[in-house]
């Protein structure tokens, strides 16, 4: 979980700069069709905050109402309990095959592979998805996984599976995709979508997709699982209009995503589809380490990518620079906090604190700022390097008055010239010259 | 009007000039300058890197410093918002008036001085300027009034990569983000790239010793001085 100081390769640089400028500006043109938008922005930050700050609570109402209809509920602490209860339900039905749709929760505990080692196929029915799966490899932004995919690799990708020429195409590929993918939801046992949100008032599980292909994966199959985090509960089913509008807008430009699925309950008596079975694995996973801290803001996050798409440190690296599963501004604060600081140091660093996420997140999450927290808890815990902090204390200790500031600073002349050749400077003269200090300071000259 | 001028780290240390040309300019608007010779620096570069410990320790010097009697004016972005926004958190103390440059200059309504008639310029908007204090408007106006025109930047929100420790901790990625923004003031046809952030000065002005590109040049000395041969 190390932010690479490094780049991606040129190619998917200009597919992840042209595709990320792409949903940037059609949010933005999104946003620009509504008056109030900073009205907009704190009722989302209401509604997510007030379901945050009583997810117990929230919880056992959407239990009691999903029970009722039928459906069955999980908590799950961990991944292995989320992955292990997953695979029993598959076991239980005697399911070979499952279908997908792009859940990021399901990448957070690497159910794929879970399901794999139980023996049972699990196929990603998300076009991006399916091609990384096809790649073997994971999703590099939360919203459109295989963001830095060409037509042109898709197409050939595709024909190699077919065996025909698939020209490059988007018509021709979603053809493709479609003849490949047709017969898993006819065939598949089970399957498994994500929650964009989920009801607590009245038990109800909410996927949006732009394929259709959640809506497959949750009424074909004789079982439906749904794997979410403990935070993606909202109180209300009033509260979801106005998330829903914001969610579209802010992820593709759209003002509703193309498919909005709502399941409350499996197939009922004279229901003519539907699963038999509804599971909804709520996942914690580490979430509850925020619950009651100064980070609980991260927990309202609606996962719409926009701070992805601002961030200029992404648009350089990729997602293959943060974590394996969550990536961008909204990644470097949350995959630390998920699975403990120490164990991902360098993500609070992957940022110029630009501010341009907090200033692009529809549920105003203070991005920056918690970056910032972040900073200061690896000074705290002691988890920064030692050379940094004794350099910062030396420093602080001479600039804490003005004839310190003054020594220090006749010494850093002198010593100037050797700057490039150690430590922070010789990182910065890598590639930049370093800053002269003045002859004489201003103050000293006006 | 008096107010206290803040040099800043950057601006006592490595831009004098642009620190003397924004006393000038505001001497030029008749007012009263103070500088407070405690002065030495808010503690941004401890205080963004984590370091909250040495970052009081620095930022009480400037409480020290400074009264709440006149405003406090810089010629700084992103030291105006460590100022105005976290310093007084920090410290957990009452927040000063604090006023970057060109604000301030735009709030006095002066007059610029016709330095830059016939020139093109491209103004860069430094991060903590343009979303923390919400100022892109008026450096760009008294830019236009010193007679400057201006050119589009291509997306001139985004950041030039230099943010502070960032700029060491990820090298590749900050000199890459430097070089969009030399390139996208290269394209702009502007004959010099102003910004108002010492910080961004600093970082761009070192890629573009390495790598070429258009002058940077101080808001301050662009309004002071014109932005011309000599300059930059
Ligand atoms: S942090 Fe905000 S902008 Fe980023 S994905 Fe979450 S909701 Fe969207």
């Amino acid at each position: 979980m190390i932010a690479r100081g490094k780049l991606a390769d040129p190619r998917v640089q200009e597919a992840i700069d042209s595709s990320t400028e792409r949903l940037r500006s059609h949010r933005i043109d999104a946003w620009n069709e509504l008056d109030d938008v900073e009205g907009r922005r704190a009722r989302a930050y209401e509604i997510r905050m007030r379901a945050v700050r009583d997810i117990d609570g929230n919880l056992n109402r959407f239990r009691s109402a999903l029970e009722a209809r039928g459906g069955h509920v999980s908590v799950c602490a961990s991944a292995e309990e989320a992955n292990a209860y997953v695979v029993d339900v598959c076991k239980r039905h005697g399911a070979k095959l499952l279908a997908k749709s792009k859940s990021m929760a399901t990448e957070e505990i690497g159910l794929n592979d879970a399901l794999e080692a139980a023996g049972i196929t699990s196929v990603e029915t998300d076009l991006g998805e399916y091609i990384l799966q096809l790649e073997g490899e994971h999703p590099v932004h939360i919203v459109a996984p295989a963001i830095e995919k060409t037509k042109e690799d898709v197409a050939r990708l595709f024909t190699d599976v077919e065996g025909v020429d698939v020209p490059p195409v988007l018509e021709e590929l979603t053809a493709s995709a479609r003849r490949q993918l047709r017969q898993v939801f006819l065939d598949a046992d089970v399957g498994v979508t994500g929650a964009n949100f989920v009801v607590a008032e009245t038990g109800t599980v909410v996927t949006v997709t732009n394929e259709g292909n959640g809506r497959l994966c949750a009424s074909l199959p004789r079982v439906h699982i749904v794997v979410t985090g403990i935070e993606r509960l909202v109180e209300r089913m009033e509260d979801l209009p106005h998330l829903l509008s914001l969610l579209g807008r802010s992820a593709t430009g759209q003002r509703l995503t193309s498919y909005t699925h709502l399941v409350t309950g499996p197939r009922r008596e004279g229901e003519q589809d539907g699963p038999e079975e509804l599971h909804v694995i709520f996942l914690e996973n580490g979430r509850r380490n925020l619950i009651d801290t100064k980070y609980e803001e991260m927990l309202a996050c609606i996962r719409c990518g926009s701070c992805l798409n601002v961030c200029p440190v992404y648009r350089k690296t990729a997602g293959a620079a943060y974590g394996p599963v969550y990536s961008g501004p909204m990644g470097a604060v949350l995959a630390p906090l998920l699975v403990g600081l120490e164990q991902a140091p360098s993500l609070p660093h992957a940022s110029s604190l630009c501010g341009a996420c907090t200033q692009a997140c529809p549920v105003k999450i203070p991005l920056h700022e918690l970056l910032l927290e972040l900073r200061s808890d690896l000074v705290e815990e002691r988890t920064a390097p030692f050379l940094e902090r004794l350099g910062f204390s030396l420093w602080s200790v001479a600039w804490s008055t003005p004839i310190g500031y003054r020594i220090s600073t006749r010494l850093a002349r002198l010593g100037q010239r050797w700057g490039s050749r150690l430590g922070p400077g010789r990182v910065w003269a890598g590639g930049r010259d370093l800053p002269a200090l003045a002859r004489k300071r201003f103050r000293d000259v006006r | 009007m008096r107010v206290q001028l803040f040099a800043t780290c950057l601006g006592d240390l490595i831009f004098p000039d642009a620190v003397r040309d924004a006393e000038a300019l505001l001497r030029d608007a008749d007012v009263d300058v103070d500088f407070v010779e405690r002065q030495v620096c808010c503690g941004q570069p401890a205080f963004n890197a984590g370091h909250r410990k040495a970052a009081k320790r620095v930022a009480r010097t400037f409480d020290k410093a400074f009264s709440r009697d006149h405003p406090i004016v810089l010629a700084s972005g992103s030291c105006a918002t460590m100022a105005s926004h976290y310093l007084p958190k920090l410290l957990d103390i009452e927040p000063y008036e604090v006023w970057e440059l060109s604000s301030f200059l735009e709030h006095l309504g002066v007059e610029v001085a016709s330095t830059n008639t016939g020139r093109t310029l491209a103004y860069h908007d430094s991060c903590h300027m343009l979303r923390d204090l919400d100022i892109s408007d008026a450096p760009r106006r008294l830019l236009e009034k010193s007679g400057a025109t201006l050119a589009p930047l291509e997306r001139s929100d985004l950041c030039c990569g230099f943010g502070g420790t960032f700029s060491v901790r990820q090298p590749e990625v900050s000199v890459a983000m430097a070089d969009d923004k030399l390139a996208a003031a290269a394209d702009s046809g502007a004959e010099a790239l102003v910004t108002a952030d010492p910080g961004c000065l600093m970082h761009l002005t070192g890629r573009a010793n390495r790598v070429g590109g258009v002058p940077i040049v101080h808001l301050a000395t662009a309004l002071r001085h014109g932005v011309g041969p000599t300059s930059g």
